[in-house]
């Protein structure tokens, strides 16, 4: 037992160390802030502009973009970087298990995610004067949704390649699409019966819906079942990766 | 535990992306390699080096077979043999964006070295590889040489019982490769055991105590460079060069009894034999009658780089026709490393 409880501090260290190195190489490469944080932005201002949107539901939906944006940019062009430069193999080398490696990769999605949401926060609290009426719940959802989308960035990391723009693209596609359709665009209560069935799919209706509690104090969605997608998503997230991985090594990647 | 390497019907078949059977890149191979040994892997291109190379550092997963790494099966249990592991890759898989410093604290810390002798270990390495002066230097300003000397600290930071390097030398400059050859003898002696693979056949012979050749997915030969060369007698050769030079020259060299086939190396000519002793009259005499002055005549053993070609199929001499003496040296040395 003493064993086992030695070897899983010994694997988060290992997770930690990697997400320290990553925060280092890779938070300010242009890759990672054109996709991870200029992005969202410059969405979220596109879709808000000339339309008269109260302080905090402009909030509420950065908030949303930003965590599923960012935490889900870092895996697809971080992984596949890694792998062309021959750096992942000295990763896949060493001596942690696979999960431990992905709870790092994950961990420099989230946290990126986290810094960035953290500053449209501040940014929405300090010169919208948007007031939040949970911030509590805000900063859990801030943190159990950079997690889930960073999981879900990973999918696309692990696909085997070496070209980061195989992924980049697929990965930016299919974001786009969900943003779409997951009520931060069109708000769930203004959507027909079938696109809401449709947004019920995605996991990003769920983290929108949760920062509408957090910030707006109301949301159409109970919280808990919020908060449960969120979690069980970021786990369900994990099997497709570890899968891909496994099969890179198959094929050699 | 007697072995630190041993490999059992070892194969890998990369699956195809169609509905074919996929490629055998290794084909039920078996060695086993002992504590300190330099073992060498030479091969050709697509030979299967490099895949049999990354299924002993769980980078790939083999098809078939079994790999015990210091006594630790892979499949089982992959940890604690990767804790005793260092890998060096072909290319110098080095944190550009970090310092000198940076990459081999970061590697420390992977391999749960304390902060105390991940330091000391670090200066000593960054020393040992003249890299102290540019310690806090980050790597994307290091030329190659630099960046391939701290890719084979951070392989040895956790001074591991078992170093895999892939291609070690090439490309580098003389000074940098004399200094990782002296390296890996170093290692060796401190009783860390090399798996090396390599196209420098004559670096494999220098350093390696044994190697085995790999030719399509299976390993023809495995023994030390020595031995290895005894067994191939047959390509024994004289080297000769004359003082002038006469018309059909290399085809007069060709038909002289005992010769299997002739190769112009710049200004010299190399006549393969099974027997120099018996070559040796009728080329006096050859050289007496056609009026051609010796400047100078050496008996060659076979070396490494003959054996190589001989069990890999790829012929010696096979570029000899070229007609100027410079471009068939060069190319025959290209020849070589393909």
């Amino acid at each position: 037992m003493k064993n086992l409880w030695t070897r899983i501090l010994d694997e988060l260290s290992q997770a930690w160390i990697v997400t320290l190195k990553d925060i280092k190489v890779y938070y300010l490469r242009p890759g990672m802030i054109m996709f991870g944080f200029l992005m969202p932005f410059f969405m979220f201002f596109s879709f808000s502009v000339r339309r008269n949107m109260a302080a905090g539901e402009g909030m509420s939906r950065l908030l949303a973009l930003t965590i599923f944006f960012t935490a889900a940019a870092a895996g697809p062009f971080i992984i596949p970087t890694e792998r062309r430069l021959g750096t992942y193999d000295r990763l896949l080398a060493a001596p942690m298990s696979l999960f431990t490696l992905l709870l790092g990769k994950i961990a420099v999605g989230a946290f990126f995610a986290i810094a960035v949401s953290s500053i449209a926060a501040i940014v929405g609290i300090l010169f919208l004067d948007a007031s939040i009426a949970q911030p509590a719940l805000m900063i859990a959802g801030i943190f159990i949704g950079s997690f889930t989308f960073s999981t879900m960035g990973l999918i696309f990391g692990s696909i085997p390649t070496r070209n980061p723009g195989d992924v980049q693209m697929p990965s930016t596609l299919i974001r786009w699409v969900l943003l779409f359709v997951s009520g931060v665009f069109v708000p769930l209560s203004e959507m027909s019966t079938v696109a809401r069935g449709i947004s019920y799919i995605s996991p990003l209706t769920y983290a929108q819906d949760l920062m509408n509690h957090a910030v707006l104090g109301t949301g159409e969605l109970a919280l808990w079942l919020n908060l449960s997608v969120l979690f069980l998503s970021g786990i369900i997230f994990l099997l497709p990766s570890i899968k891909l991985h496994q099969r890179g090594r198959v094929l050699g990647y | 535990m007697s072995h630190t390497i041993e490999v059992h019907n070892l194969t890998k078949i990369y699956p195809s992306s169609g509905s074919g059977g996929g490629l055998l890149a290794v084909d039920q191979i078996n060695f086993k390699i002992g504590k300190g040994e330099i073992f060498g892997f030479l091969g050709p291109n697509g030979a299967g080096k490099s895949t049999t190379q990354r299924m002993l550092t769980t980078l790939l997963t083999p098809t078939e077979g079994q790999i015990l790494i210091l006594g630790h099966d892979l499949a089982d249990d992959a940890y604690p043999a990767k804790r005793q592991i260092g890998l060096v890759p072909e290319e110098s898989n080095v944190y550009t964006e970090l310092t000198a410093w940076d990459n081999l604290m970061f590697t420390g810390r992977l391999y749960r070295m304390s902060k105390t002798d991940r330091t000391i270990r670090a200066e000593e390495l960054l020393k040992d590889f003249g890299l102290w002066e540019k310690k806090d230097v980050k790597a994307e300003e290091f030329s190659k040489g630099m960046k391939r000397r701290l890719s084979i600290a951070m392989a040895i930071i956790h001074k591991p019982a078992l170093l895999f390097l892939d291609e070690p030398t090439p490309g580098l400059d003389v000074q940098s490769a004399r200094t990782i050859r002296a390296l890996i003898s170093q290692l060796s002696t401190e009783g860390t055991t090399v798996f090396m693979t390599t196209h420098q056949i004559e670096e494999a012979n220098q350093l390696c105590d044994r190697v085995a050749i790999i030719s399509h997915g299976k390993i023809a030969a495995i023994d030390t460079p020595e031995k290895l060369k005894q067994t191939f007698q047959q390509v024994q050769s004289v080297e000769i060069a004359f003082t002038s030079s006469s018309e059909g020259l290399e085809e007069k060299l060709t038909n002289l009894p005992n010769v299997s086939t002739v190769l112009k190396i710049g200004d010299k000519w190399r006549l393969y034999t099974n027997s120099p002793p018996v070559l040796l009259p009728h080329l006096i005499k050859f050289s007496e009658e056609e009026n051609l002055g010796i400047l100078s005549l050496n008996t060659l053993a076979p070396s490494l780089e003959d054996v190589f070609l001989q069990i890999t199929g790829q012929q010696i001499g096979t570029i000899s026709n070229e007609p100027s003496p410079q471009k068939s040296g060069m190319k025959r040395k290209k020849g070589n490393q393909s």
